[in-house]
């Protein structure tokens, strides 16, 4: 199932887990020339599509530069590649079936070998990656120094190279004022939080990713054995603040949620930050039994469907047709 | 697998890289992707894993600076980690045949021994 379909308990919303790793003797992406990815390129998803493990069946080779900007921008919106990767229009990936594991090829490192699953489960997503990384392994050389670990283009994922991050929804930190508070008291334990779609983008909708900044003089294990003690603590104070809200201003509290779910319903034209807020507070609500799930799609899922770029697709729509189109999707699906 | 031994050729012999690593650091460039220090400086990235041999003090700097560590403790690749895994298996058969011996278990001791013997023989240290 794709992450954003199963909410798990709502606050602890979807995990990835991502390995980044490159080839010997070989120049990293950004300093090579078209010719050169696509060689190097072609070597890398052999390396799934022509190994004996059953992954070979299971994945399917896209090449950026022959998709069309509507495909491209859904599968940034699915996390299946990077904005990045649509800049630069010379990589390609690997994507399995049920879309939970995606091999980026040519983006900053030669791969970027990421699994993304819906709920909260560290482990097994990193056994999956491991595999697969070890898959890979089997007919290439990895570029990796005995005393620095794996070698990538960025020194801040050398060592294990790896990424692992997790989804929060912290609706009510948000509401309370007390987010900043929260976060800041987990600096300076090589945890790093970011919004939405990555480095650089706001926390908007009150969704935060929260993954390790160190990735050397750790183990695997042990990285994510730290960031789930960060992340279930996070989670413990996200449900306090629930539970406050509820106890001192339920009546204020569910007027706010209630008004956010009465206009995502009848308005005509909404913009996007206006919908993300909202569409926030409905699933904080429907989290809460404030508001019964029974729409089409989840808030999460419409907070994606409904951002600029996705909303537009290839229709090249004004800012005012893309309101009206966001507030008709959000009306027949929440 | 070296896809650019043709592109890079000029560079392989190990005399080369010994006279590079003589010359002062501003003009020392990697022979893999011919990245300078002010290079990594203007970019935040190096340009290939070369790289981070031909500027090692530096780039140890950095990622002290950027981890507050420098030694990977995790995961080992199995063909280009393979000497390091025997090293590491070295490293932990010996700590077993000290305490065997403290304990005296002579009979794990020997086996240990073997297996020392073993690894050694086939010139990991």
């Amino acid at each position: 199932m794709i992450w954003y379909n199963d909410l798990n308990d709502g606050i602890i919303l979807s995990t990835r887990i991502r390995l980044a790793r490159n080839i010997e003797k070989t120049p990293f992406p950004s300093i090579l020339k078209k010719e050169e990815k696509e060689k190097v390129r072609g070597v890398l998803s052999d390396s799934i599509l022509k190994s004996n493990s059953t992954l070979s069946k299971d994945f399917e080779l896209f090449k950026l530069d022959e998709m069309t900007a509507v495909e491209k921008s859904a599968m940034a919106e699915e996390h299946l590649i990077s904005p990045q990767m649509i800049k630069d229009n010379e990589g390609a990936v690997l994507v399995n079936k049920d879309k939970t594991m995606s091999i980026m090829l040519m983006e900053e490192d030669h791969i970027r070998l990421q699994i993304i699953k819906g709920g909260y489960c560290l482990d097994e997503a990193f056994d999956l990656a491991d595999k697969v990384d070890n898959v890979m392994e089997e007919s290439l050389t990895y570029a990796f120094d005995e005393k620095f670990g794996y070698l990538t283009a960025c020194p801040t994922n050398v060592g294990t190279g790896m990424r692992a991050s997790v989804m929060m929804h912290l609706g009510a930190l948000v509401m309370t004022g007390n987010i900043t508070r929260v976060l800041q008291s987990f600096s300076g334990m090589g945890i790093a939080v970011r919004g939405l779609y990555g480095e650089g983008t706001d926390a908007e909708g009150a969704l935060y990713q929260i993954s390790n900044s160190v990735t050397l003089g750790l183990s695997e294990t042990e990285i994510i054995e730290k960031l789930k003690t960060v992340v279930e603590r996070i989670s413990e104070m996200e449900k306090q603040a629930r539970k406050m809200l509820m106890k001192n201003r339920e009546d204020d509290l569910k007027d706010k949620l209630m008004r956010s779910y009465g206009i995502l319903k009848y308005a005509v034209k909404i913009t996007s930050k206006e919908a993300k807020t909202m569409l926030s507070e409905v699933m904080l609500a429907q989290n809460m039994g404030i508001i019964d799930s029974d729409g089409k799609m989840t808030p999460l899922e419409l907070i994606i469907k409904t951002s600029p770029s996705v909303i537009s697709g290839d229709g090249g729509l004004s800012p005012e047709e893309r309101d009206k189109k966001r507030a008709e999707l959000i009306r027949n699906n929440l | 697998m070296d896809l650019f031994s043709e592109l890079f050729g000029m560079f392989d012999d190990f005399d080369n890289m010994f006279t590079v690593s003589t010359i002062p650091k501003e003009t020392k460039k990697c022979p893999v992707c011919g990245y300078g220090w002010s290079d990594f400086n203007r970019t935040g990235k190096f340009g290939c894993s070369e790289c981070y041999k031909t500027f090692r003090d530096g780039a140890g700097r950095v990622l002290r600076q950027v981890h507050s560590a420098s030694e990977h403790s995790g995961k080992i690749p199995s063909k280009s980690g393979a000497e390091v895994k025997a090293k590491r298996r070295l490293e932990e058969l010996r700590k077993s045949l000290k305490d065997a011996v403290a304990r005296e278990d002579y009979e794990s001791a020997a086996k240990l021994h073997a297996e020392i013997k073993e690894i050694e023989g086939s010139g990991i240290k």
